[in-house]
């Protein structure tokens, strides 16, 4: 199985696009990443996760409707392209392989 | 809680994120951090969510969202220039010939730059180095005569002592005998050494900025026992120049001193050079008379306050030597010049300041600058001329729409990088000449690569370029690119004209430069050559030292002297034929006026010296052993009968040093001096007193007859090494500045020459390969070889005609203002004039000719076959 480029960050970033839908621009994006990783993301590392996962064509992107908060500036909702799915469902399997192959933790409570 | 002055994000981190931000990304990322903002001033006082908000856009910093370093359009200027860059190396190889003239014209022409500026800026740093240079100042006099102002460094010895003591301006004042720097023996135990030295005053090391490696400088003169060596002669003195401090050596193995500090060797940009200084009291103990206002000898030096005014200065001190002498001396006053004029602003007529060494560097530049367009032009011509065959490039560049700009960047660049290329070569060939350069110029120059020196050479460079390509780059780039595809473009007539005009001045240059050369080597060969009006070959001088000193010495010595075989007379003197040296103004005859001060050269001579020279007498006889009464008996020349306007003078007494001597005789007029001043009058007497001893030896074998001189005198003045000179070295030495100039020129001349006939090579080259089918058509026709010749060098012919005709007033003009500033000198023959055109004609005759004899020569059918 051919092992496809992508980055632990960018994973994250591209799951969440997932799971926010139709709200998945920018700053939702890092919102949802702080509260879920429960510490601050920069809006340039967000940014340039998603301009390269773009790049990788993972993620298709196109404009959506601009609001007063953003200072007459369009949103761009960003979502995942079945490239980026597949990815996905690769990592996934790599890891739930990598977990079953492993042996249980032992703990040692010497 | 918004307020309005919070109302939109800081404005400068979003110009900033405006400026490096890719422009796709632009206004989703500008709307994201806006929103961002707003959050953040939910969340945190105006400053913190700014603070924060600035933080967030450095961290947009990331390499695939910012701007590519080279944007497209950057691309295209780099890419252009690689193509400039290919497209100009493609056509110096495709077009070898023209490339290798130009770089060999262009690279000659840039070396004789370079060399020319290395000495310009040498000679122009002369004596710069002092560090109060600003405020160094030289006393000097004007001396009023009845017809002129003579003007001299000369001054009365208390003028610096006296000027600092009552003038509020002057600060320091410094006597010194720099014009009398004479070798002298030097001795430590048994080692013998002749060197060159000053006397000066107290404070010639406060004042000049000669470094003292020991000894202090208010210190080193103070003791009239004391001797300051430099560094270069203590170590040869003592082996170690940080020991000779405190030591003692003896000078001319009568007086002993002790060295009371060493000074770092005079340095090359000083007009001053000397291995030690005595102070000035040791030499004026023995000749008071220099003490006097009367006299004038040393030299002087003041150092003035800081804005002085030097002509209310000079006003001031004008009437000093006046003053002094109570009225007796009014026709001596005094002034003060920069001393660092000296140099090269040295001259003086009637008391104005004209000419000096600046001369030599006005004309040198001059030369440099005309070397450096020859080469130019050489350019310009042959990349107008070879345009016709780059034609076609321009008109397809210019219909793919080619800036006019844009073609004359390229051609400025072709330009500019075989300037660089010929720089290259041309800072080889500098490398390669300085040595024989620094030998002809007597100078110790160097290149050194310092930042000034690389300035200089890109300026050069980028200048050099810009007046080779600019020509060719306007014209090539006016052109209309319909015309040059249709091929229907001739060369217009305006364009013609430039390259014809170009050649003309090119070899107008060269006329010139030809007839230059010319009478200068002429004129040097005339003083080398001319009768003096006594014999000056195979004539030693040699100063009296030691034992020779006194007079009865010397006669033994010089009677010994008679007997060495060669040796064909021998006699004691008092000049050394080649320099003024001693006047006097008190020599009195009927009818002469008051007004009068003329100084008379004297020179005091033995039996036979007159003889030993070779000079004519007049009328009268020379001093001779049979009258007993010769010892006042004077001998004048013609000049001074002359001026005296004296009828019948032998056997008439004159009142002269309070005795009346008789004229027996008047000499011939000979020059004791350089020709570039008039024979003075002169009074020799009868003494054996003199400086010099002058021996006049078989010029058959004049080496066996030194060596037997050099062991009678080692025998008779142990101690003291023999140091001659042959009266004619010391006479050619008096013209070195001009033969230098002779040497300098002859080259320059040549290499400007064949910088010119380079040009004209690649120019016949071009216009023989575009006559190609002409000449092809011509010799199937039946023109014969000197028909074809005479055809094609008619063009050429009548340029360098032109500039012959142009060349010869502007020579005639220049030379006849240098040969005036020699009393004596050749006259401007037509001959010189006519060679020089008709030589200039013939170069470019056989320059031409090489290259049409292989263009005729060319089979018809080869340059007819193809169309």
């Amino acid at each position: 199985m051919k092992v496809t480029k992508i980055g632990e960050f960018e994973e994250l970033v591209l799951m969440t696009v997932i799971v926010l839908q139709k709200e998945a621009y920018g700053v939702a994006i890092r919102k949802e990443l702080q509260e879920r990783l429960n510490t601050s993301v920069s809006v340039g590392s967000v940014q340039s996760a998603l301009k390269r996962m773009e790049d990788k064509g993972y993620l298709s992107s196109e404009f959506g409707e601009a609001t007063a908060k953003r200072g007459g500036k369009r949103k761009k909702i960003y979502s995942a392209t079945p490239t980026g799915q597949a990815v996905l469902v690769q990592m996934k399997e790599i890891r739930s392989g990598l977990w079953n192959a492993m042996p249980p933790f032992q703990v040692d409570f010497s | 809680m918004q307020t309005p002055e919070h109302a939109s994000p800081p404005r400068w981190p979003l110009a900033l994120l405006r400026f490096f931000i890719r422009d796709q990304y632009l206004e989703e990322i500008e709307g994201d951090l806006e929103e961002v903002y707003f959050e953040l001033l939910e969340e945190h006082s105006g400053r913190r969510a700014r603070w924060l908000y600035t933080l967030e856009v450095i961290r947009l910093f990331r390499p695939n969202l910012v701007k590519k370093l080279l944007s497209p359009t950057h691309h295209i200027h780099l890419d252009m220039f690689k193509h400039n860059l290919t497209i100009s190396l493609r056509s110096y190889w495709r077009q070898k010939s023209s490339f290798l003239i130009n770089l060999i014209g262009l690279s000659t022409g840039l070396a004789c730059f370079l060399l020319i500026t290395l000495w310009i800026k040498d000679e122009l740093s002369m004596d710069k180095f002092h560090t109060h240079d600003k405020q160094l100042y030289q006393v000097m006099e004007h001396i009023k005569g009845p017809n002129s102002i003579g003007t001299s460094t000369n001054t009365a010895g208390p003028v610096a002592a006296t000027l600092a003591e009552e003038m509020p301006e002057v600060s320091i004042g410094v006597t010194a005998r720099t014009k009398s720097i004479n070798p002298n023996t030097l001795s430590v135990g048994d080692v013998n050494l002749k060197a060159k030295g000053l006397y000066a005053t107290e404070d010639l090391f406060r004042l000049f900025s000669f470094e003292l490696l020991a000894g202090s400088a208010d210190q080193v003169l103070a003791d009239p026992n004391s001797i300051v060596l430099s560094e270069s002669l203590a170590k040869r003195l003592f082996e170690r120049a940080d020991v000779a401090t405190g030591k003692s050596l003896e000078l001319a193995h009568e007086t002993a001193l002790t060295v009371a500090g060493v000074f770092k060797d005079t340095p090359a940009s000083s007009s001053l050079r000397f291995d030690y200084v005595l102070p000035f009291e040791s030499w004026s103990r023995e000749n008071t008379w220099v003490n006097e206002w009367r006299n004038s000898h040393p030299q002087a030096f003041v150092l003035l306050n800081e804005g002085t005014d030097i002509d209310q200065f000079n006003e001031k001190i004008a009437g000093y030597v006046e003053r002094m002498t109570e009225g007796e001396d009014s026709h001596r006053q005094l002034f003060v010049r920069k001393f660092s004029d000296n140099y090269l602003y040295g001259g003086f007529e009637n008391g104005v300041q004209s000419g000096g060494r600046i001369e030599y560097v006005r004309l040198f530049s001059l030369i440099a600058l005309f070397i450096l367009m020859i080469a130019c032009i050489n350019f310009m011509n042959l990349s107008t001329a070879r345009a016709t065959r780059r034609l076609k490039e321009i008109g397809v560049k210019k219909s793919m729409g080619a800036t006019r700009a844009s073609l004359i960047s390229q051609y400025i660049s072709e330009s500019t990088l075989l300037a660089f290329l010929s720089c290259i070569v041309a800072l080889g060939i500098v490398i390669a000449a300085l040595p024989t350069f620094n030998l002809i110029t007597n100078k110790e120059l160097w290149i050194s690569l310092d930042p000034y020196t690389i300035g200089f050479l890109v300026f050069t460079i980028l200048g050099t370029g810009l007046l080779a390509g600019s020509y060719p780059a306007l014209y090539l780039s006016s052109l209309k690119p319909i015309l040059i595809i249709k091929g229907t473009l001739k060369s217009s007539w305006g364009e013609v004209l430039v390259r014809k005009g170009l050649v003309v001045v090119q070899f107008a240059l060269s006329v010139i430069l030809i007839v230059s050369v010319w009478v200068v080597y002429q004129q040097i060969q005339f003083t080398q050559n001319k009768h003096l009006g006594y014999d000056r070959d195979n004539v030693l001088i040699i100063e009296k030292e030691g034992k020779m000193e006194t007079p009865e010495a010397a006669q033994t010595f010089l009677s010994e002297l008679r007997r060495i075989p060669g040796v064909q007379g021998a006699a004691s003197i008092d000049n050394t034929m080649t320099n003024s040296d001693w006047r006097t103004n008190s020599v009195e005859w009927p009818g002469k006026d008051p007004e009068d001060r003329t100084a008379f050269e004297i020179i005091q001579v033995d039996y036979d010296a007159i003889e030993l020279l070779d000079m004519e007498m007049a009328d009268g006889r020379t001093f001779s052993r049979a009258f007993g009464s010769d010892t006042t008996a004077i001998i004048f020349n013609e000049a001074a009968i002359r001026h005296m306007g004296l009828e019948d003078p032998v056997g008439m007494r004159l009142d002269m040093w309070g005795g009346t001597p008789e004229i027996i005789g008047v000499v011939k007029d000979f020059h004791y001096e350089s020709l570039h001043e008039e024979v003075d009058p002169l009074i020799m007497y009868l003494g054996d007193r003199g400086r010099y001893l002058t021996v006049r030896v078989d010029g058959q074998r004049t080496k066996s007859t030194i060596a037997a001189i050099r062991n009678l005198y080692q025998e008779a003045n142990p101690g003291f090494v023999l140091d001659y000179n042959f009266i004619d070295d010391e006479y050619a030495a008096l013209y070195a500045a001009e033969n230098r100039v002779s040497t300098l020129s002859r080259y320059f001349a040549g290499l400007a020459i064949l910088i010119s006939c380079l040009g004209l090579f690649g120019l016949a080259m071009f216009s023989a390969a575009q006559r190609q089918k002409e000449i092809g058509i011509r010799k199937v026709l039946g023109a014969s070889y000197i028909q074809l010749i005479r055809l094609l060098s008619l063009d050429f012919t009548r340029m360098v005609g032109i500039a012959i005709l142009i060349g010869l007033p502007i020579s005639y003009y220049l030379l006849r203002n240098w040969l005036n500033t020699f009393a004596f000198s050749i006259d401007l023959h037509w001959y010189f004039f006519l060679g020089a055109g008709l030589l200039a004609l013939l170069i470019a005759w056989l320059t031409v000719l090489l290259q049409m004899t292989q263009a005729t020569r060319v089979n018809p059918v080869e340059s007819l076959r193809n169309e």
